[in-house]
């Protein structure tokens, strides 16, 4: 079964984060629909109902800091009706009439990021510290190693101390007791978020859902000692990363079902079956990124409904109730429909005629002031305007390709992206910007520019305020990607986001590595700090924290997306070692790593060891992606000519089994061309670089032979490609 | 969303573009696609399918025909005005045939030298019968139902789309152009009576109602103009693969149904442009057509797919009322994005409320709060840089220490895309960016020029618009005076004042002074494509033109023609070089001709010696005599390779002569351009005659007097 549900928009607040809209739990026994609480980026709280598809404010706070969170508590065992806001330093709370209770100061030297009340226990995070008060007195805090995404604790047992989960930028759910660190729970990607499983956790109370920013759904199950780890869904459609989750029963069927919001706009709901797997049941897709979805009863008694609050401040309902078939089904009931639209209609219209004015004025004293400073050439400054974007750039491990996705509170423009490395800009299938290039001139000295690779607009269609885009990026090139966003807001005005490509871009931290292959080794010896060797690796690889890790040496754990061979990095002060089955990796850290530290006028010592068994171990790694990618081309190319004949001769019994073959799977051929264009070039160009870098090792310098090494691959064998890299 | 009332599934391919819809036994309603292997495939679930001659039948409601060569254009409608029978017309690069479906038999099969990229069928003014119009390389020719050649004329480039619209709201169709030079024409019997110049190749036009029809671009824009005014336009960065015009709400009026290439089907009012119904097929559109599929009595609108999926839609009422709730809900959504955008604007202008002083202002701030002085004006100017390589350079700089980091000028048919972006590298910037601009065409642009501007290492720019006139000879640099005058040139009488003619000019060069124009003008030009313009003109209004570039000296007539409002104007044109080319391509037309002929006859030989051959070797294969039998094959595996070496010589003769023709055609097209109004079409259809009659002379003379 499909559900059928139908969009009904609130109101729209200003920019909201992530869990900033919560719906009150109903505390008496009236019968009435539930309300709506959302915090923005304005400061301002409000809290609304929907009385017959009239939306009435309860109360609405005047502006202040930006709210980050909001969160419900109240005492154990009793309705969860109180509000609690984050908003700088400072917890509020409010009771749902919008009574202030409590304003209380959490002493942290940044922006609280993160809240959870449980009862009387208060659990605050910044960008990494970890800090629980009970009744308000400071119980200890805890500094997590990398950037804490998301807090949430389990529902506490009778006895014995709050049980907290941090999802971790590092790909680990940090499970502590009070303060303490107990175990970490490694999973698949960064997690953005975790919610307690149904809703209550499951039986025990310790089950998770958690979401991470690659796009996958993963269930773990957080025992006393360690995680058991239940399904995980795949991000195969390349959806964008998930950016709340929630549980609700919209079906009314006694179960649980997960709704999940994601950063591209996709809002899903889940459900489970006899044996708790999750089936996708529901998708919808809304423009902008979702920052929280809850479900509830708000538009009208009787329907359950999702609410989805949106990057720019939207409150959208997504309910049961069919307003589409009363339009067309009931004349009556239609004019009557109508008449309200119309009414809503032309307040907002008068509304927007009188600020139109307003800002008329407004713009007219601007031009004002601006010509008289100009007429005066006097000494005042002026402000850009400012906006609010909301902006990412990580890699989908699923087709090694960055995603940036660029957000604005208002109608983005254009956008400008310039970039001083060589990437290729993907055609993404979502957005309608029309994309122009700019041919870089060499520069005047007739040397090439390497300034400019890439030059781009994207101009967008009429309020479009999310812009997506694939960036394929080549390891060992480095540098930024630049992009200049211009929205449809007058005065003009321009922000420039900057984002690195590092030189080992499509690496990815993961948990362990498989012991068992033969590895090249390169170490490095030399009077660097251990805070030195680390900003070193964090310039090269992607999902390191800035920040040291704790303790005197580290060891971290990659894997290429793209091919799949491995990379560790164990370090402390004064030695690195790095381990790597592919030799180009190893190449490029260590050109980089000497170059840092020639830089800083370190002197280092680099012994390589170089294990001949490797490449044969990465080309058989490399041999069914090559193999499948080479047969994939040649079948498409047959495609043609082979549809020709049969429609020459009407029929395919003639044509050879495999040839008959092909055609039955056109269709899927051409889909899985069209997925990974340049696949093949691109393994091609990794080859041609182990093959390089392999040889550089010795000294020898193979440019010439490149050639040679690329008819080997046109005529592929496994065994003769093995051959040719043995040669001397 | 869009519900189809019907889909089917063809098995066969669809070749974009070439999608019709017949009545060939004039009822019943038949979809007609090209498919591959060149052949047309007719779709006819109505009535049983004829079979014979070209025709073979392969499913049940599915007969292919077989080309042989491969088809370019098709076109189904009526030829015959007594008969309600369509007649579906097939082009080819080299032929067009007219083939009765219903009888199984050719009406005519003529030889289109020029080939043939688009066929439109139906009635024009100077005509009285039905037409089928072909256009092809810089050709149009009409032929009536016996296959005779009643219209033609020539146009400026490779003609990519036609449409019959009554433009001049007079009852009678006017038949519009358009052709990969980005212009759309408009010939009312041999003249052309309007031009409309677009920013790339137009591939599609079609009717929408009254003088109002659509249009589609190579770079993905549709649009809809009302005669020569342009109601609105939008682009895709998807390539439009069909457009049609069809009342899919039942309002009355048609909507604008575009087909684009990622499969998506768009309905927009034909009005505003906004999108009122859309749908999505698996492939890219290949063709859009109306017809009653269903017989009931009401046309549906029909979309095909490249890999033969095929949607009807119904004209529905109700969606009108379904259209308006989305609407209202989509009304509000925009509504309060207004409302959101209008109250940002005010908080920002709130915070300009209290001036700011520069002393007040911290390094941070300065770095990222996009802080500039407030009296920074910035200024564009565009100058034509004498330098080795002389080019025209916009300016961009600010009058104080901010710099200019970037500049995105924004312009259509300038650049490769429709914008460019100067990103000087971060250490070399300054309060100055020039941009080099190499204009490809003579037109007049407006640049709309974006520079970003801030103190130095902010990443919070203020962005200053400004747009900018590139008049249409940019390109020429006004000189003094230049060595040698160009041998070619062009000489007319103008009835007006030099100083009108000195205006004329000083809007539409890039000078740095005005030019001296009180008795006579004598201005000398350098192009910086190369080539250089002289312009004379004395008092008794004689004008004289110099320049080796006919396409010049037509772009030059035709823009001072509209300038002074000139209706007609005759020349006298001398241009040595380009008449010494066309007699040499007269020449090795003839030739190529003699060769194509020679080729053939040789072809009909071949082919009777191997019926003969066949039937030796089969005959010695019933007696047993296998060694004749060998013999035989022998033989005509020689002479197939002879054959195989024929048809290579003879392609590569064909295309020399189609070459050679498209050059005539344009040099007749360039000539007839540097007249103005009735002596336009007075020299096409000269030309025409001088041609057929095969008198080169008169050929010359006409382009060079005007009239024969």
């Amino acid at each position: 079964m499909e559900f059928d549900l139908d969009v009904v928009d609130y109101l729209q607040a200003a920019v909201t984060d992530r869990k900033c809209m919560s719906i009150l739990p109903n505390n008496d026994k009236r019968r009435v629909t539930q309300k709506v609480v959302v915090g923005d980026k304005s400061g301002v709280l409000q809290c609304f109902g929907v009385k017959k598809r009239d939306v009435n404010n309860i109360f609405k706070l005047l502006p202040g800091a930006p709210i980050s969170r909001v969160q419900l508590g109240g005492a154990l065992g009793t309705p969860q009706d109180k509000i609690f806001v984050a908003s700088g330093a400072d917890i509020r709370g409010y009771s749902r009439k919008g009574k202030k209770f409590l304003d209380f100061n959490s002493n942290l030297t940044e922006t609280v990021a993160n809240l959870w009340i449980s009862g009387s226990d208060l659990v605050v995070g910044g960008q990494y510290v970890f800090n629980h008060f009970s009744d308000c007195v400071d119980q200890g805090y805890y500094l997590a190693s990398d950037k804490i995404n998301d807090i949430m604790c389990l529902p506490k047992p009778d006895e014995g101390n709050l049980t907290s989960v941090l999802a971790c930028n590092d790909r680990v759910l940090r499970v502590l007791e009070g303060c303490e660190l107990k175990y970490e729970a490694e999973v698949s990607g960064s997690p953005q978020t975790a919610v307690a499983y149904k809703g209550n956790g499951g039986e025990e109370g310790r089950d998770l859902v958690y979401g991470t920013s690659d796009g996958k759904l993963g269930h773990v199950l957080l025992t006393g000692e360690q995680p058991i780890y239940n399904w995980e869904i795949n991000n195969e459609s390349n959806l964008g990363g998930i950016n709340c989750l929630s549980h609700y029963d919209i079906t009314g069927d006694g179960v649980m079902e997960l709704l999940v919001g994601r950063d591209d706009g996709k809002v899903e709901i889940y459900s489970y079956d006899a044996v708790d797997q999750p089936t996708i049941r529901f998708s919808h897709s809304f423009n902008e990124s979702v920052t929280s979805v809850q479900g509830g009863v708000v538009g009208s008694l009787g329907y359950d409904e999702v609410v989805v609050s949106t990057y720019s401040g939207w409150v959208t309902g997504l309910t049961t109730e069919h307003l589409q078939k009363k339009v067309s089904g009931n004349f009556q009931e239609d004019s009557n429909f109508d008449a309200e639209t119309t009414k809503k209609l032309l307040a907002l219209r008068a509304e927007i005629d009188s600020l139109q004015q307003q800002v008329e004025n407004e713009r007219n004293k601007h031009m004002q002031r601006t010509s008289k400073a100009v007429a005066s050439n006097s000494d005042i400054m002026t402000y850009a305007p400012a906006f609010h974007v909301n902006d990412k750039f990580v890699l989908s491990p699923n087709d090694s390709s960055y995603t940036l996705s660029i957000e604005v509170q208002t109608a983005i423009d254009h956008i400008v992206l310039q970039s001083d490395v060589p990437i290729d800009l993907l055609d993404v299938e979502s957005t309608s910007a029309v994309v122009s290039y700019t041919t870089n001139p060499p520069s005047t000295d007739g040397s090439s520019n390497t300034d400019n690779f890439l030059l781009a607009t994207y101009r967008c269609q009429a309020n479009t305020t999310r812009l997506e885009v694939k960036v394929r990026s080549i390891e060992g090139q480095f540098g930024h990607l630049q992009a200049y966003i211009v929205p449809r807001l007058q005065p003009k005005t321009s922000i420039m986001r900057k984002y690195p490509i590092k030189p080992l871009s499509l690496h990815q931290r993961v948990h362990d590595v498989d012991e068992n292959r033969a590895m090249n080794e390169l170490k490095l010896l030399g009077p660097f700090s251990f805070a030195e060797v680390h900003s070193w690796l964090v310039f090269c690889l992607p999902d390191l924290p800035d920040r040291t890790p704790a303790g005197d040496n580290a060891t971290l754990y990659f894997t290429n997306t793209f091919l799949e061979t491995q990379l560790v990095c164990s370090y402390s002060k004064g030695e690195a070692r790095i381990c790597s089955d592919n030799i180009s990796t190893i190449s490029i850290l260590k050109d980089i790593m000497s170059k840092e530290a020639t830089s800083k006028k370190i002197s280092l010592n680099i012994q390589f060891d170089i294990n001949e068994d490797s490449i044969r171990d990465t080309i058989r790694l490399l041999h069914p992606k090559l193999d499948q990618q080479l047969m994939l081309a040649k079948k498409v190319q047959l495609l043609d000519a082979l549809q020709e004949l049969q429609t020459h001769e009407g029929n395919i019994n003639f044509l050879a089994p495999e040839y008959q073959q092909i055609l039955e799977e056109a269709e899927d051929l051409k889909i899985q061309f069209k997925k990974q264009p340049a696949r093949l070039e691109r393994l091609y160009g990794m080859i041609t670089d182990l093959y390089i870098d392999k040889f550089k090792f010795k000294g020898i310098n193979v440019k010439q032979k490149v050639p040679q090494l690329l008819a080997t691959l046109d005529n592929y064998d496994q065994e003769t490609l093995i051959e040719f890299f043995q040669q001397p | 969303m869009l519900v189809p009332i019907f889909t089917l599934k063809i098995k066969h391919k669809i070749h974009p573009r070439m999608v019709t819809v017949g009545k060939y036994d004039g009822l019943h309603p038949c979809l007609t696609c090209g498919t591959t292997a060149s052949k047309v495939f007719v779709h006819n679930p109505h009535s049983p399918a004829i079979a014979g001659g070209r025709v073979a039948v392969q499913d049940s409601d599915i007969s292919l025909l077989t080309m042989n060569q491969s088809v370019s254009a098709i076109c189904a409608g009526q030829l015959d005005p007594e008969s309600k029978r369509d007649v579906l017309c097939i082009g080819t690069q080299t032929n067009l045939l007219a083939y009765d479906v219903h009888d199984n038999k050719d009406l005519f099969y003529k030889e289109v030298p020029d080939g043939i990229n688009s066929i439109v069928m139906g009635k024009i003014s100077s005509v009285d019968a039905p037409l089928v119009i072909a256009g092809g390389n810089c050709t149009l020719q009409g032929f009536d139902m016996e296959g005779e050649d009643r219209f033609w004329t020539v146009t400026g480039d490779i003609v990519s789309s036609l449409a019959l619209v009554d433009f001049t709201n007079d009852g009678t169709d006017e038949l519009l152009v358009g052709s990969e030079d980005f212009d759309i024409r408009v010939f009312q019997a041999d003249d052309i009576i309007a031009e409309m110049t677009e920013t790339e190749a137009v591939t599609g036009l079609c009717r929408v109602r009254g003088s109002r029809y659509g249009y589609a671009l190579a770079n993905g824009t549709v649009g809809v103009y009302d005669r020569s005014a342009r109601y609105w336009r939008i682009k895709s960065k998807n390539q439009v693969m069909a457009i049609h015009s069809f009342d899919l709400d039942g309002d009355g009026v048609p909507e604008l149904i575009t087909g684009w290439s990622n499969g998506k089907i768009d309905v927009r009012s034909n009005s505003t442009g906004e999108v009122i119904f859309k749908d999505n097929l698996t492939s890219a559109v290949a063709g859009i057509v109306d017809a009653d599929y269903r017989l009931d009595g009401k046309n549906q609108l029909i979309c095909c797919s490249v890999d033969g999926e095929v949607r009807g839609y119904q004209t529905d009422k109700s969606r009108l009322q379904i259209v308006d709730a989305n609407r209202s809900s989509d009304d509000m959504r925009e509504l309060n994005l207004t409302k959101q955008n209008l109250l940002l604007e005010l908080r920002n202008y709130e915070r300009e409320q209290e001036p700011l002083r520069g002393e007040q202002v911290t390094a941070m701030e300065r770095v990222e709060g996009g802080i500039i002085p407030a009296s920074t004006t910035i200024n564009t100017e565009l100058i034509i840089e004498q330098k080795e390589h002389p080019c025209i350079e916009l300016v961009v700089s600010t009058s104080n220490e901010t710099i200019v980091r970037m500049v995105v000028i924004f312009a259509e048919g300038l650049f490769e895309g429709e914008s460019h972006v100067m990103h000087p590298s971060p250490n070399n910037l300054t309060n100055e960016i020039r941009v080099p601009i190499h204009p490809t065409k003579d037109s007049a642009v407006e640049l709309h020029i974006q520079a970003f501007v801030s103190l130095p290492g902010s990443f919070n720019f203020h962005v200053f618009e400004v747009t900018n006139h590139l008049p249409s000879f940019s390109a020429y640099l006004y000189q003094d005076n230049i060595p040698n005058i160009p041998e070619s040139s062009v000489t007319f009488t103008l009835n007006e004042r030099v100083q009108r003619v000195g205006i004329w000019i000083n809007e539409n060069f890039l000078l740095r002074h005005e030019v001296p124009c009180e008795e006579s003008i004598d201005c000398h030009f350098i192009a910086l494509r190369g080539g250089d313009l002289v312009i004379k003109m004395d008092n008794s209004g004689q004008v004289r033109i110099y320049t080796d570039n006919i396409d010049l000296a037509g772009d030059v007539i035709q823009s001072l023609a509209s300038f002074l409002r000139l209706d007609h104007l005759q020349v006298t044109a001398h241009f040595p070089m380009h008449l010494e080319r066309l007699s040499s391509i007269m020449t090795s037309v003839d030739n190529l001709h003699a060769v194509t002929q020679k080729l053939a006859a040789e072809m009909t030989d071949h082919s009777n010696l191997i019926r003969s051959l066949v039937v030796r070797a089969e005959d010695a294969r019933l007696q047993g005599e296998i060694p004749n039998m060998k013999k035989g094959y022998m033989e005509l595996q020689d002479l197939n390779r002879d054959l195989v070496n024929g048809y290579h010589v003879r392609s590569t003769n064909h295309q020399e002569l189609v070459k050679s023709l498209k050059l005539v055609n344009q040099i007749i097209q360039k000539a007839s351009q540097l007249r103005v109004g009735k002596y336009k079409a007075q020299l096409v259809a000269q030309c025409r005659d001088a041609i057929k009659t095969n008198k080169p002379s008169a050929l010359f003379k006409i382009i060079q007097a005007g009239s024969a």
